[in-house]
């Protein structure tokens, strides 16, 4: 079975006249269909760069580099290699977007309605009447109860939470076989925020809809995710499971991030926060591990040379030198015991 | 909204009655004189003080004004003091040309400018952009007069024209009165086209930027659905302002324009009647001119809430 999508050594640059340097580099996910896939990682990481590779909404000065993205619907195609035209039949009906701010994803000057069946109108061929009937449903769908009125709002007339339920509505009302989530509760209450990833959970279940979720939060990949990437400064420098990344995780990255979420738990510790802060994407080390500066087993040969991702158990993918120290290690007492 | 429109259509009150005051008393205040512009510099004294005291000029300027401003509230804006003429009428048809005039260069400059400014601002740092950018600047600060005549020039020494006399109509002879405004109304279009193009421009630019330009292309919208339905309808609350503020200018009267092409518009009406110190035609084209302003500035902002929901008047 060939997964849904599958990243393959994606790299995007910031390309102009003056400059020409690596944001993102080889990142490789798979997503099977119906999964639930998270990226996390700090501000700046790019997560949101890759998601948007993924939709080919990249800013003008952004490339893509290298690298495939294949999408593997009712034919296949690759993402990273395809024309427009092709490219907006994908998007809003095979896979869709929804974005971190609700207050201003919309389009002030129409309604609901105007926007939630703009998708229909754009793939489908539906009467009006129907399309209508559609929307209502699907706003029903999201949880909103009087779905006739919030038809004739405009978004100003609603609130973040709301918006953020119409968003979703008008992402999975083509039914699509992945949702794209790019921090979708930053920007809500605490309280709607898990009322919003619920609900996420189960239309993403009842359609059978894949769904990638961007979050920093590492609580977020937790409630909805059953693999993890792990994102650093453009790259992924950790992948498994949701169970192995949080029970044994292997990155020092990882590590941290895990750190600083389970002192803020505990009261009686000080609040863990990894020392020093995410390079921007000019300071990026040209060779070795570009966590090597913040990193408290940073080694030599980390300043000198890219680490390659390893495996460090079955199903578990991590980006650090100090797997192959453990490996080589682990060899000689294997050698020792066996002589 | 309609109690908005009436609110705001008795603020006219205040506003008109300023400017009638100011109006009013720095006519009497300005050296020059309508006897003497109408009686000639052989006059005798004492004629001109017999004309001045027919016109009222010899009471106090409050009476004088009392007595005006009666007449104007009854819609009698009195008459002329050099030709004798009712003062509305003669203002009235004055504007049409005016309004003619405004319309015509303000629909001209649209049809330039908006799509132009679009495409420069969907093309940002191209040289489509660079040459749109280059073509407004020109536009804004060449000065009207001198397009007119370098137009006049060329239009003269290729094709032997001249701007014609007199003014007809366009319900007399439609075809003679585009021939005799088209002209002008390209001048005026041209000044006006280059500060609507680079608004055009910049909101544009503007407002592809927004996050929900973003959501409308991930919903796979041809381009042309984002830029015509989203784009520019978002821009179109920036360029309405430059608009209003162009019209409400223009329809005050054109003086250069209007001199050059013989227009007897508003603007001719109040250039001859300030030379002449007709005092009662200024007063009254000054006043119409502000009412005018007035309006086109309530109907801009009608405009904003019929485009923008988020703008509502209560
Ligand atoms: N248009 C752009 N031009 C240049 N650099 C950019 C642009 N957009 C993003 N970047 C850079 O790319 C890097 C990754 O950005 P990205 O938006 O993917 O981060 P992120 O992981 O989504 O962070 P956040 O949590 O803040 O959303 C950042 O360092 C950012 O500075
Ligand atoms: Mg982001």
């Amino acid at each position: 079975m060939k997964p849904l999508l599958n990243i393959e050594n994606l790299s995007i640059n910031y390309m102009t006249n003056k400059k020409d340097f690596n944001i993102v580099k080889d990142v490789n996910i798979k997503i099977d269909e119906r999964m639930k896939y998270g990226i996390v990682g700090e501000s700046g990481s790019g997560k949101s760069l890759t998601s948007l590779a993924i939709m080919n909404l990249l800013p003008e000065v952004l490339k893509i580099q290298e690298g495939s993205i294949e999408l593997n619907t009712d034919s296949t195609k690759d993402l990273a290699n395809i024309s427009k035209k092709e490219m907006r039949k994908v998007r809003g009906r095979e896979i869709s977007m929804i974005f971190q701010e609700p207050m201003t994803a919309l389009d002030p000057l129409y309604t609901i309605e105007y926007q939630l069946l703009e998708v229909l109108k754009i793939h489908k061929t539906y009467s009006k009447k129907e399309m209508y009937k559609i929307g209502v449903d699907m706003l029903k769908k999201v949880g909103i109860a009087r779905p006739d009125q919030v038809m004739k709002d405009y978004p100003h007339q609603l609130s973040g939470g709301m918006r953020q339920r119409v968003m979703i509505a008008m992402a999975l009302i083509c039914q699509p076989k992945l949702l794209i989530a790019d921090e979708p509760t930053t920007a809500l209450d605490v309280t709607i925020q898990a009322q919003i990833l619920d609900l996420m959970n189960e239309l993403s279940d009842l359609h059978n809809t894949a769904i990638l979720m961007i979050t920093h939060d590492l609580g977020v990949i937790l409630e909805t995710c059953e693999r993890v990437a792990v994102m650093y400064a453009g790259q992924i420098v950790e992948e498994s499971t949701v169970e192995k990344i949080f029970e044994e995780p292997a990155h020092p990255y990882t590590k941290g991030l895990l750190s600083s979420i389970r002192s803020l738990g505990n009261k009686s510790e000080e609040l863990y926060s990894i020392p020093g802060n995410v390079p921007t994407p000019d300071q990026y080390q040209e060779l070795g591990c570009r966590f090597a500066t913040r990193c408290p087993y940073a080694m030599d040969q980390c300043f000198n040379q890219e680490p390659l991702m390893y495996q460090v158990q079955d199903d578990h993918l991590s980006k650090c030198w100090l797997h192959v120290e453990e490996g080589r290690a682990n060899e000689r007492s294997s050698e020792r015991t066996r002589s | 909204m309609y109690a908005y429109i009436i609110r705001r259509l008795l603020m006219l009150v205040p506003v008109l009655f300023g400017v009638s005051v100011v109006i009013f008393f720095t006519l009497r205040i300005i050296p020059g004189d309508v006897a003497q512009t109408i009686l000639g510099t052989d006059a005798t004294k004492e004629s001109l003080a017999q004309l001045r005291k027919d016109f009222g000029l010899d009471r106090p300027v409050i009476e004088q004004y009392i007595t005006w401003m009666s007449g104007v509230l009854m819609g009698d804006f009195g008459e002329s003091m050099t030709t004798g003429r009712e003062v509305l009428p003669d203002i009235l048809n004055r504007f049409k040309i005016t309004f003619e005039l405004t319309i015509l260069s303000a629909i001209l400059s649209w049809i330039i400018a908006i799509p132009l400014g679009v495409i420069a601002g969907i093309k940002r740092n191209t040289k489509t952009d660079f040459t749109v950018r280059i073509v407004s600047l020109l536009g804004v600060s060449i000065p009207n007069f001198a397009l007119a005549t370098v137009l006049i020039l060329i239009l003269a020494l290729t094709f032997s024209y001249s701007p014609p006399v007199g003014y007809v109509g366009f319900f007399e002879d439609p075809i003679r009165n585009l021939q005799i405004m088209l002209l002008p109304s390209i001048v005026l279009g041209t000044a006006m086209a280059g500060a609507v193009m680079r608004m055009t421009r910049s909101s544009i630019l503007e407002i592809l930027r927004q996050d929900f330009i973003r959501t409308i292309r991930a919903k796979g919208a041809k381009e042309r659905l984002v830029i015509f339905n989203h784009a520019l309808r978002n821009a179109m609350i920036p360029i309405l302002t430059i608009i209003g503020m162009q019209i409400g200018v223009l329809l005050g009267g054109t003086v250069i324009i209007e001199q050059i092409f013989s227009l007897p518009g508003l603007g001719q009406l109040v250039l001859t009647s300030i030379n002449q110190r007709d005092f009662t035609v200024i007063q009254g084209a000054i006043l119409f001119i502000a009412f005018v302003f007035v309006l086109v500035n309530l109907l801009v902002d009608i405009l904003y809430s019929y485009l923008d929901p988020r703008i509502t008047y209560k």
